[in-house]
């Protein structure tokens, strides 16, 4: 059993939204220079970059996990995460399918860029990757844990694009592991705020567009091995795993 | 005007039992939160979120009505949980902007 520093919000260039300096090798490379030892890729609505994160992590001695972020119909943003890439790529075509044929305005939204390992680009995601797929919260995440993905509300606590803001507070026996918290917020508050959330296990990650604020907010994980499978013992507080939200304000940016 | 009247004038479906309550005003909004905070009792809400707690939140706030605009379909979960907490749930091939237009022209303000 030990400690692992995880981030598992990060936004690569194939994110609209991602700055281009984001490449999975500038990720990992940051990653292994601040003492991060756990990362997951969540680009939105897209696990194409995958790969890429796979081999930059295996260059760089980081422990890698895979992911996408998906905005559901509602447009509440959850964070997926899968052991292997090819759990990713399954999830991710399932969520491609149900994306609106939209075309990427590349001047109004920025560049969705495929990469490989070694910063090459591999080509252009056409398709607007922002856009709220056609399937429900409930399926979402009903679907991402059958594909045995860890899922967790992104940004609860957001006026946007979070479980709060859309639907006002978390339904009941939704498919989730937890939810992720901003800097902007306690968990005390949250709670009291947001009674649907009382008992719900908090993480905090960086979701990070630009390079200075990748590992921002971590959660330090304890488990026997960085699997999905621990992760969930973890946020549970099972067998002597736990999991722990790090909270920094902007102030604490060096 | 009665929800009644009003499902009569825009030629709205029902699909829940139709109360008689009086509507005193309307909103128009997505975001569940922006209800939570923004609506009032005896409003008609009109939205294209369909999600069940649309009718949770309806109940809650007392609202009069909801109106899914935009040819959007309910999910059973929603309308289960609408009849179940007596909320009357009608729908609309219009848009939002087109029926909150019609619901002004009707004197709801």
């Amino acid at each position: 059993m030990r400690d692992w520093r995880a981030d598992f919000h990060l936004h690569t260039v194939l994110s609209p939204c991602g700055d281009l300096a984001m490449s999975p090798a500038t990720i990992m490379a940051r990653a292994a220079e601040i003492g991060l030892d756990l990362v997951a890729v969540s680009d939105h609505n897209s696990a194409k970059n995958t790969p890429a994160w796979r081999d930059a992590a295996a260059a760089r001695g980081v422990k890698a996990l895979y992911g996408l972020e998906v905005r559901s119909a509602e447009e509440v943003d959850v964070l997926t995460v899968f052991d292997e890439v090819e759990a990713a790529l399954a999830f991710g075509q399932w969520v491609y399918a149900a994306l609106p044929d939209i075309a990427c305005d590349e001047r109004v939204f920025g560049e969705q860029i495929v990469v490989d390992g070694q910063e090459n680009i591999l080509g252009f995601e056409p398709r607007l990757l922002i856009s709220g797929i056609e399937h429900d919260l409930e399926t979402v995440c009903a679907t991402a844990r059958e594909h045995g993905a860890l899922v967790i509300g992104a940004h609860v606590d957001r006026g946007v694009d979070s479980i709060l803001s859309q639907l006002g507070w978390l339904p009941e026996g939704l498919a989730i592991d937890a939810v992720e918290v901003t800097r902007y917020t306690d968990e005390q508050a949250l709670v009291e705020a947001h009674p649907s959330l009382a008992g719900v296990p908090m993480v905090r990650f960086s979701d990070a567009h630009l390079p200075a604020d990748i590992g921002f907010q971590q959660t330090l994980f304890r488990v026997e091995e960085p699997s999905v499978a621990e992760l969930k013992l973890a946020l549970a507080g099972l067998d002597g795993r736990s999991a722990l939200p790090l909270r920094r304000a902007l102030s604490d940016r060096s | 005007m009665t929800v009644s009247e009003m499902a009569q004038a825009l030629g709205l479906k029902a699909v829940t039992a139709v109360g008689e309550q009086q509507i005193q005003g309307a909103m128009a909004a997505d975001l569940i939160s922006d209800v939570l905070a923004n609506g009032a009792p005896g409003q008609v809400w009109l939205t294209i979120q369909t999600h069940r707690n649309v009718a949770a939140v309806a109940s809650t706030q007392d609202l009069a009505a909801v109106v899914i605009t935009g040819g959007r379909e309910p999910n059973n979960d929603l309308i289960a949980l609408a009849n179940h907490e007596s909320v009357t749930i009608l729908l609309s091939n219009e848009d939002t902007y087109a029926v909150a237009g019609r619901l002004y022209a009707l004197g709801v303000r």
